[in-house]
């Protein structure tokens, strides 16, 4: 059993951090609790110090190589740590103005974080389950953590009932794959054991597959298994809202990557229509129900829910054909990561809002660009980078899944290309809302909106960083093609 | 592959058995069953005793904190017994890792005390 401990320098950083932060929270007063966040803050950019120093190490394995720490688990290791950074800035004012106990909030976000920054290294059935409940079990408490609201409890139940539920489902996918292959649990030995199984064995095999499948599509929301996001989104503490839309749906997505690329590759003209339907279903709905919402954060629920399914789009292009999958892989990573900036940098700017309205109707909007004009225009980016328009980094995400699709050939990619087309431009007309409150009409009380510093820095770099791309999209793509090396290695 | 989805006929077709099975057998039910309602059949059944109290009753408070200590040492132990089968083999280790698992279960433990759920009034 060898153990890297340098590469599993980021998480022993984040564990630590895990524990002070509970330790120092019960000793300190009342009045000291927000303490517990700069505590975090530093563990977390400590354990960024740790990622960053493993860059260009080559691939490091440990625990017999069910652990592992290439370019593609970095990326996505920096993605989370980076995000949780974010997270915990927009927590800071948000928890310690509201009567919240604060240190079992950031002990529960921090513990959800190391289960994203495992997540992408797992490349074990059962290393990749722990990882995923590891995010998800702290997110059912989180999401519940405005006791006093029964929106919130209810979306702490919701959650907790479809996550429990979603995750039976897969384990017993898990299970059954376990019992076809003969007893693989590694990623890349599933997929050569796969490949070996033929008649009622083949069967089983796609029914696990399906399985995991449909676990994977609960925790990234995807149609027909979205209905529980925008109610849990909405009841949940804005901040919670953020990290659950961008950290854990991203986990989610860098589980099912490793999944689907490395050990269910072979079977892919199984999976590859149930991953269409997924996509289809999820677009259209999540922006047809996107269009008639009214409250910003079911809105940016529902917007998520149609931008994962311009993500799973990419798994629908899987063919035989090793350079169209590098592509199609190199498309969802990329459009991922600009996903992320994007989203932290909307639900950002919903906390600058929240702090006045905290029901959070569109209306709330209007006029912010007198009360607080780099909110405003930071959103407005948002919005348009979401919606995919120039000049904004989200044109170029959709672009190369566009791109991808158009090459994959045959008959499906061209047809997704065009429902992903229909649906990028019906869902301007929603993005829009919100812009369209902020510039053309007038705030009800235009005194200038107080927002903190930290919410207004994160709102400033995401609009910087959206651009930057769009200006220099040769730079971002680099990173993408840089994880495609090794996530297909198998 | 179109060869696997066809196969989701015989699905179909004992999804449909399935569903007539239950509609026929309602429907004789109903025709054949003499009905006599009385308010006695419509208490809640509890092994054939008189229900007591109300279905939505309380638990205490305190069963949480058994729930906590619970689990704190039942994980505790059940790591325990097979480290001490196997740590000879494996030498100080297998010490400094147990001594960490100890260590962070007993966070657990000083929270719980923080807490104050530790005192029973």
């Amino acid at each position: 059993m060898n153990i890297d401990y340098h590469a599993l320098l980021p998480e022993f950083i984040l564990a630590g951090t895990i524990l002070l932060v509970l330790v120092v929270d019960v000793f300190l007063p009342e009045r000291a609790k927000w303490f517990a966040m700069p505590i975090g803050l530093i563990g977390v950019v400590g354990s960024l110090a740790g990622v960053l120093s493993l860059i260009g190490a080559g691939t490091r394995e440990s625990f017999g190589g069910t652990y592992v720490v290439d370019e593609f688990a970095l990326l996505f290791k920096g993605f989370f740590l980076v995000t949780a950074v974010v997270v915990l800035a927009l927590s800071l004012r948000y928890f310690r103005e509201g009567g919240f106990y604060q240190g079992e909030y950031y002990f529960l976000l921090l513990t959800s974080f190391l289960g994203c920054v495992m997540m992408p290294s797992s490349r074990d059935l059962l290393l990749l389950f722990l990882a995923l409940e590891l995010v998800s079990a702290p997110g059912f408490l989180m999401a519940a953590f405005r006791k006093g609201d029964v929106k919130s409890n209810e979306a702490g139940v919701k959650f907790f009932i479809i996550g429990v539920l979603s995750t039976a489902v897969m384990l017993f996918g898990m299970s059954l794959i376990y019992g076809v292959t003969g007893g693989a649990t590694k990623l890349a030995e599933i997929g050569v054991a796969l490949d070996g199984v033929s008649g009622e064995m083949e069967t089983l095999a796609f029914a696990a597959i399906l399985f995991v499948v449909v676990g994977f599509a609960f925790k990234v929301s995807a149609v027909p298994f979205q209905f529980w996001a925008p109610d849990t989104y909405e009841g949940s503490p804005v901040p919670v809202a953020a990290f659950l839309a961008v950290a854990s749906s991203v986990a989610g997505f860098a589980g099912l990557l490793q999944l689907m690329f490395v050990a269910f590759a072979g079977q892919h003209e199984f999976w590859v229509p149930i991953f269409a339907f997924l996509s289809i279903a999820t677009m259209t709905v999540g922006n047809l129900v996107a269009l008639q919402q009214t409250q910003v954060v079911r809105l940016l629920a529902y917007s998520g829910i149609a931008q994962s399914g311009y993500i799973l789009l990419t798994f629908a292009l899987v063919t035989d054909d090793a350079a169209s999958n590098r592509n199609a892989f190199a498309a969802a990573v990329t459009y991922i990561l600009i996903y992320g900036v994007m989203n932290l940098g909307a639900f950002a700017a919903t906390v600058a809002v929240s702090r006045r309205h905290p029901t959070l109707g569109v209306a709330d909007f209007a006029g912010l660009r007198e009360t607080a004009p780099v909110i405003a225009v930071g959103m407005a980016v948002f919005m348009i980078s979401l919606a995919g328009v120039p000049p904004t980094g989200g044109f170029w995400g959709k672009l190369l899944i566009f791109q991808a699709a158009i090459e994959r050939g045959g008959t499906l990619g061209p047809a997704l290309a065009v429902v992903m087309l229909v649906n990028s431009v019906a869902s301007v007309f929603y993005y829009l809302v919100v812009p369209r409150q902020m510039f053309l009409r007038d705030a009800a009380d235009p005194s200038r909106l107080r927002v903190p510093a930290l919410v207004t820095a994160v709102v400033a770099v995401a609009m910087v960083t959206l651009v930057a791309i769009f200006v220099l999209p040769n730079v971002f793509a680099r990173l993408a093609e840089i994880s495609t090396l090794v996530g297909l290695g198998a | 592959m179109s060869d696997y989805y066809s196969s989701y006929g015989v699905v179909l077709a004992v999804l449909t058995a399935g569903a007539l099975l239950v509609a026929v057998a309602f429907t004789t039910a109903r025709l054949v069953a003499p009905n006599a309602p009385n308010r006695e059949k419509l208490t809640t059944y509890e092994c054939g005793i008189d229900p007591v109290g109300d279905g939505w009753s309380q638990s205490h408070v305190r069963y949480y904190v058994y729930g906590f200590l619970f689990v704190i040492f039942d994980v505790e132990s059940v790591f325990l017994f097979p480290w001490a089968r196997v740590l000879e083999s494996i030498g100080y280790a297998a010490v400094v890792e147990m001594t960490i698992f100890i260590g962070i279960l007993a966070v657990g433990l000083l929270y719980a005390w923080r807490k104050g759920v530790l005192r029973w009034a």
